[in-house]
């Protein structure tokens, strides 16, 4: 290893490592030691950033939690699980697994799937817009399921939980239900499966229909309308289809296109089935 | 002197567009035609405010890893800002003098960016946050944050590669900023002194890149010396310290605010700090030493940035339009550019 490589390494391991003194002694060998009041600096911009990144991407975690906990959290995440891009927005999905295996959190394991959902929402924030396809639609009515897929709307996502995930998140975001409903519905266990969809600039979030789960997790796969139909036997689609058009989940219709063999080839054109 | 890099590569030649105000989309709320471009860092508590009112301003910067998405509400404001000021991209996380490499998925962000608005200028700092960490992985991580440099011919090197890949992605000059450190490398026994100005010259001369000159990030620098017992007095080390830079090198100034952290009661003296902080007014000292970078370096766009305790959009304008006396003062009353000479651009930074 080079020099300039070593000293960048000693000065990130000063910074991450935790408790630090080993690697400050390392680091030593790189800097002049009274300026170890500057070290402090950086490592209290990380953690000072670490939670507002957080914070930004989990509201309700943080409420939840309670500020000096989740100030605490932050920075042992922080120094578990560093960012590895530039885009601090970017940083957070690993905070699902962090909760799920962190023993001073193991009496609420709803956090578990709350911190999931949040994530869910974040990124649906910054999916790649997309626009409603009004005419697609007539597709419908001139071929078979088989030739077709649905397209979605951006960030779309969805999560089975065995907690009142979208109760919670909801009372806490847009008060409704009221956070006693909500409380109520977790100490009696009551399991919610989450949607989560963009419409404009903003997230929705609601609960899905009996079925809808395994109906969008088919249209995520890329699987034709008559496939996912196949899968979703539970979900009663002709009511989903004017819902999912009004609310903006749905966004249009497209024939999937051929192979060389005539065959629907379900993996070719967009992604937007995501 | 250090060497020069030994791999610069010549293939900007006629690819590299000069910096300045006259580069990407005319404003049509700007403050153009009084001889310096000034403009502010637009912050989230001023995203709509700033659409309403549409002050007179010669451009806004943003991070632009604030806007690395591909759709949704930030990037529909940034576009919106887009359509009334020229924009200029700041970044804060290219970590241009990683040993570990710039991030492919970074600049391909950052690319698509500029695709997108067009910005009037990009820049980065003279920093590293990638780097191996021995607890995590294959994977480089990253420090989000702005970690000095040594300024040693291999940190040089390293940078001026990184420069060039940027400049080759993005296919235009960049501009190069100056940082205030906390930490002081110590440099090797066999290595040649190098002052940052000449890290900073040697980077401009290499690449072709730009420089912008943080006044702020100099005396904060400057104030912390002190305490250390080096540097002399601060004003006179930051006004030295700009004329060892070339004027035609310089493409943009920041002007910023700045704390001071004073010692526990009972602590070392050396527990003082001053941390450039972006969260209050430019003080008078800074002000001066931007009177004297705009005597030396003519009127370069000039930023007012403000990132912590964002006070009222009001403020920020205020302290634009002193920005904007001042350099006007100091441009009506420039003597020619005095210590070393404005140098002659290299060749790479002619337009074909």
């Amino acid at each position: 290893m080079n020099r300039l490589a070593a000293q960048q390494q000693a000065l990130l391991a000063s910074l991450f490592d935790w408790p630090p003194d080993v690697a400050i002694n390392n680091l030593a060998a790189y800097a002049d030691s009274t300026w170890a009041r500057g070290l402090k600096v950086y490592q209290a911009n990380g953690h000072a950033l670490a939670q507002r990144a957080l914070q930004a991407a989990y509201p309700v975690l943080a409420q939840l939690l309670g500020s000096e906990s989740f100030a605490a959290l932050a920075q042992d995440f922080w120094h578990q699980q560093p960012p590895q891009r530039g885009d601090i927005g970017q940083w957070g999905e690993a905070l699902r697994a962090f909760v799920r295996s962190s023993a001073q959190l193991a009496e609420e394991p709803y956090l578990t799937d709350v911190t999931a959902l949040e994530w869910a929402l974040h990124r649906c924030a910054s999916a790649a817009n997309a626009t409603q396809d009004a005419a697609s639609f007539a597709l419908l009515g001139q071929h078979g399921t088989d030739a077709l897929q649905l397209r979605l709307a951006p960030g779309c996502a969805v999560l089975t939980s065995d907690w009142p995930v979208v109760s919670i998140v909801n009372a806490h975001l847009q008060h409704r239900p009221t956070l006693a409903e909500a409380g109520q519905l977790l100490r009696e266990g009551v399991g919610e499966c989450a949607l989560v969809w963009r419409v404009g600039l903003r997230a929705q979030l609601r609960q899905a229909w009996p079925g809808e789960a395994c109906w969008l997790g088919a249209l995520a796969q890329g699987h034709s309308l008559g496939a996912a139909l196949a899968a979703a036997a539970q979900l009663d689609v002709d009511a989903w289809l004017p819902m999912a058009v009004q609310t903006g989940l749905l966004l249009g219709v497209r024939l999937i296109p051929l192979d060389q063999a005539g065959a629907p080839n379900v993996n070719a054109g967009d992604s937007a089935l995501v | 002197m250090p060497p020069p890099p030994n791999t610069v590569k010549p293939v900007l030649r006629g690819l590299v567009a000069p910096v300045g105000p006259t580069q990407g989309a005319e404003p049509t709320n700007g403050a153009t035609g009084r001889g310096l471009a000034v403009g502010i860092g637009w912050r989230q508590p001023h995203y709509a405010q700033l659409l309403q009112e549409q002050p007179p301003l010669d451009f806004l910067e943003v991070h632009s890893e604030n806007f690395f998405a591909d759709g949704g509400a930030a990037l529909a404001v940034l576009l919106q800002g887009r359509a009334h000021y020229p924009l200029s991209l700041h970044g804060v996380g290219l970590s241009l003098g990683s040993a570990a490499g710039l991030d492919d998925w970074h600049l391909n962000q950052l690319a698509q960016l500029v695709q997108r608005v067009e910005p009037v200028r990009v820049s980065d700092h003279a920093s590293f946050a990638r780097a191996a960490w021995p607890r995590g992985g294959a994977d480089p991580i990253h420090a989000a944050d702005l970690l000095p440099m040594p300024f040693s011919a291999a940190a040089l090197q390293t940078m001026s590669d990184h420069v060039n890949q940027v400049q080759n992605r993005l296919q235009r000059q960049i501009l190069v900023e100056n940082l205030s450190a906390y930490l002081r490398w110590t440099p090797a026994a066999d290595e040649p002194f190098m002052a940052e100005p000449d890290f900073l010259s040697q980077l401009a001369l290499h690449t072709g890149c730009a420089l912008l000159v943080d006044v702020n990030n100099l005396y904060v620098n400057a104030l912390n010396a002190r305490i250390h017992g080096q540097g002399g007095d601060p004003v006179q080390h930051c006004c030295a310290w700009l004329d060892a830079i070339a004027p035609g090198d310089v493409g943009e100034i920041h002007l910023a605010g700045h704390c001071h952290v004073l010692p526990e009661p009972g602590g070392a003296p050396l527990d003082e700090i001053v941390i450039d902080d972006h969260g209050s007014r430019v003080c008078a000292a800074v002000w001066h030493i931007y009177r004297h970078a705009i005597n030396r370096f003519g009127a370069a766009p000039t930023l007012i940035e403000w990132d912590t305790d964002i006070p009222a959009l009001q403020v920020l304008l205020d302290e634009a339009a002193l920005a904007r006396e001042v350099g006007a003062q100091q441009l009506t009353s420039r003597a020619p550019a005095t210590g070393r000479a404005a140098k002659q651009l290299p060749a790479h930074k002619v337009l074909a």
